[in-house]
């Protein structure tokens, strides 16, 4: 694997200077939170069991304490005076080579993200806050996996994650908008592009145009269904994806996220609608205002808010008996556990299908599928990433579904492969899909 | 005032000023302005982290390993109840025999909760590799003073040693772990002011 030797030629290639580098950058990212949180491990080990990873390959690596205790490690040796008086006595060790790539398996190779430790933690440590902070180190370092780094430099080159030319977007848009015309026999029903003044920009995931259309298309149908007064954007903008999160390089990520505040201001439109997608919403509601550092001058929502308002307004109707099969629900963490969207999806599921069951356990103690963090763009850990998905496959299995319903394109690409791997044999849809599927057209 | 008794006072004196500078130095990280709309209450969020977010229940950790909660427990409340017989030493303070009776209980739980996980944290691989020695010193230094907490109800002769092992404890504290009998609260209120403003804490459903 090149992209191996690359990561390790540059572990190799590392000076003083960049270790110092990449200690003052995760020094930069600490605030009152997180040196609270890097003072309270007491190793108590009960997390353990909380992190799939763990669940599904038990070794000491795999606990979030020991990821957190690397970086703990360094923070004291480099930050306090015990961690310089007595390194041994409170587990202090220098930031060097060795530690470094310890920190890259940790944080990149064997968390997701997923803040399913914080809420288990004894004390109540906000994990994923400080691996993120390692992260951003690791950046500054030059040490974020290429493949990663490649997926954030597309957003950066090309406006999109997948380096979608405008062409084949407009084009895809296009395609679509004659398909949702048959489908619904209104020649009026449209995907309007870079419609000025719009209500809501409507923004999605690159997947969608290039391998999942009839998602698109789906979202279009409701939209038409409770005649939104909606847009996407032609150019720069539409996509809302942020792999920023993950290499955390607050920077880049605040230079995608500008994508989207600079089409709603050229397009002068009052609400960002988040497509179905966990880390797209968490970045784009949550951190974007963050690395930016202003408040949006609009509204952010997602397509789970809208669309619960149109059922509960009223303007749309559904029909319950299109969707019969057996339906369960995936949580995405960014959506959900940290993006604070629990009910709206199960609101509208519930309108929509004969048949739905939750999955043990739900919300907001839901379990990563294995796919989050950046894990999707990152190769090298692929065989990880399946084997700690086997929790949620077990989930699945559990809960009897046939079609797991998962509000996210990047989960849903992962849930695809565990489908394979674990011969689940159940479908897997958006919730526009299934509202799709229910809807009952207006008079 | 007794000698030994002016040590414990100022060990404690101690423990809280370096408390108090960790402290300091942990805000002088800084606030981070938050530009993102809320869409919870942080404060409705920190009540739930002290509060329900706290019970067995709502924790799946807690759920699956619930000895070693049980354990954790009932050290604590024995480490409590050992301050609580060393402030009545030192200030002379009469105990009803029910109170001391009371203090018999929750000591020797607290013991036993004590040895307990420092016998887990020797013999379970995983535990003991994410084990620094601080660990096993703040474990042992607590577990010893609960116990001679216990043993002075029974032989007051014994409070030069207790005290003593006191002295060492609150000395020690702030330095490794135990800092944590400050840290968990500035945590727990962190964590709960975050995932209250996003809308998870308390959960709606
Ligand atoms: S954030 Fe999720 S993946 Fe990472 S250590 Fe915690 S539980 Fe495991
Ligand atoms: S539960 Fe929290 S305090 Fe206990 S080992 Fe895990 S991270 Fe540390």
């Amino acid at each position: 694997m090149p992209e191996l030797d690359e990561l390790e030629s540059r572990l190799d290639a590392l000076t003083e200077a960049d270790f110092q580098q990449g200690l003052e950058v995760f020094r930069g990212k600490l605030k009152k939170a997180e040196a609270s949180y890097l003072n309270s491990c007491v190793h108590c080990g009960l997390c353990a069991s909380s992190c799939h990873y763990h669940r599904m390959d038990s070794t000491l690596e795999n606990i979030p304490a020991h990821k957190l205790e690397l970086i703990s490690s360094v923070f004291k040796r480099n930050f306090t005076t015990m961690g310089r008086i007595a390194p041994g006595l409170v587990g202090a060790k220098p930031f060097d080579r060795e530690m470094a790539k310890a920190w890259i398996d940790a944080v990149f190779g064997r968390c997701s993200l997923c803040g399913r430790c914080s809420i288990n933690c004894t004390i109540g440590i906000a994990l994923p806050k400080i691996f993120r902070a390692a992260r951003a180190a690791l950046g500054a370092m030059g040490l974020v996996p290429p493949d990663l780094q490649a997926t954030v430099d597309n957003s950066l080159l090309h406006g999109n994650n997948m380096a979608v030319t405008k062409q084949d977007w407009v084009e895809t848009v296009q395609w679509i908008e004659e398909e949702l015309q048959l489908e619904t026999g209104d020649p009026g029903a449209k995907l309007p592009l870079d419609k000025q003044g719009a209500k809501f920009l409507f923004t999605v995931n690159p997947r969608e145009p290039k391998f999942f259309p009839l998602s698109l298309q789906a979202s279009a149908k409701v939209f038409w269904a409770a005649k939104e007064d909606w847009t996407l954007a032609s150019d720069g903008g539409w996509d809302l994806t942020n792999y920023g999160l993950f290499n955390c390089n607050d920077e880049q990520a605040g230079t995608i996220t500008k994508h989207l505040v600079d089409a709603m201001a050229r397009l002068g439109c009052k609400t960002l609608v988040i497509g179905e997608c966990g880390h797209g919403y968490g970045a784009a509601r949550w951190e974007g205002p963050e690395w930016l550092r202003k408040s949006y001058p609009f509204e952010v929502k997602s397509i789970l808010e809208l669309m619960d308002e149109y059922v509960r307004d009223g303007r749309i109707q559904l029909d319950p008996s299109k969707n019969t099969a057996p339906v369960t629900l995936h949580d995405p963490c960014n959506l959900v556990r940290h993006g604070g969207i629990c009910e709206a999806q199960r609101r509208v599921l519930r309108k929509a299908t004969t048949n739905f069951t939750e999955m043990t356990p739900n919300r907001v103690e839901n379990f990563c599928c294995g796919g989050g963090g950046g894990q999707l763009a990152m190769a090298r850990y692929k065989q990880r990433r399946i084997q700690s998905g086997g929790m949620k496959a077990e989930q699945i299995k559990a809960s009897g579904a046939k079609v797991v319903v998962a509000p996210c394109h990047n989960c849903i690409d992962q849930l695809m492969e565990l489908n394979k791997e674990y011969q689940l044999n159940v479908q897997i849809k958006t919730v526009a899909e299934m509202v799709a599927e229910a809807l009952i057209p207006n008079p | 005032m007794e000698p030994l008794h002016l040590g414990v006072l100022l060990a404690g004196a101690w423990a809280i000023l370096t408390l108090v500078f960790l402290h300091l130095n942990a805000k002088a990280y800084g606030k981070r302005t938050l530009y993102s709309k809320p869409a919870g209450d942080s404060v409705q969020g920190v009540v739930y982290a002290f509060t329900k977010g706290m019970a067995p229940w709502a924790k799946e950790s807690v759920r699956m390993n619930l000895p070693s909660y049980a354990a954790g427990m009932v050290f604590h409340a024995g480490v409590f109840t050992a301050f609580g017989l060393l402030f009545a030493a030192i200030f002379g303070l009469e105990l009803p025999p029910s109170l001391v009776f009371l203090a018999r209980i929750l000591t020797v739980g607290g013991v036993l909760g004590g040895f307990s996980l420092f016998g887990k944290r020797i013999f379970k691989p995983q535990l003991r590799g994410l084990s620094c020695p601080d660990d096993f010193v703040a474990n042992l230094l607590s577990s010893l003073f609960v116990l001679l907490a216990l043993t002075w109800t029974f032989s007051p002769a014994l409070a030069g040693v207790w005290m003593s092992e006191a002295i060492l404890l609150l000395v020690y504290a702030p330095l490794g772990k135990i800092r944590h009998c400050f840290f968990f609260f500035t945590t727990r209120y962190h964590l709960g002011a975050f995932f209250g403003r996003r809308g998870t804490f308390p959960p709606r459903a």
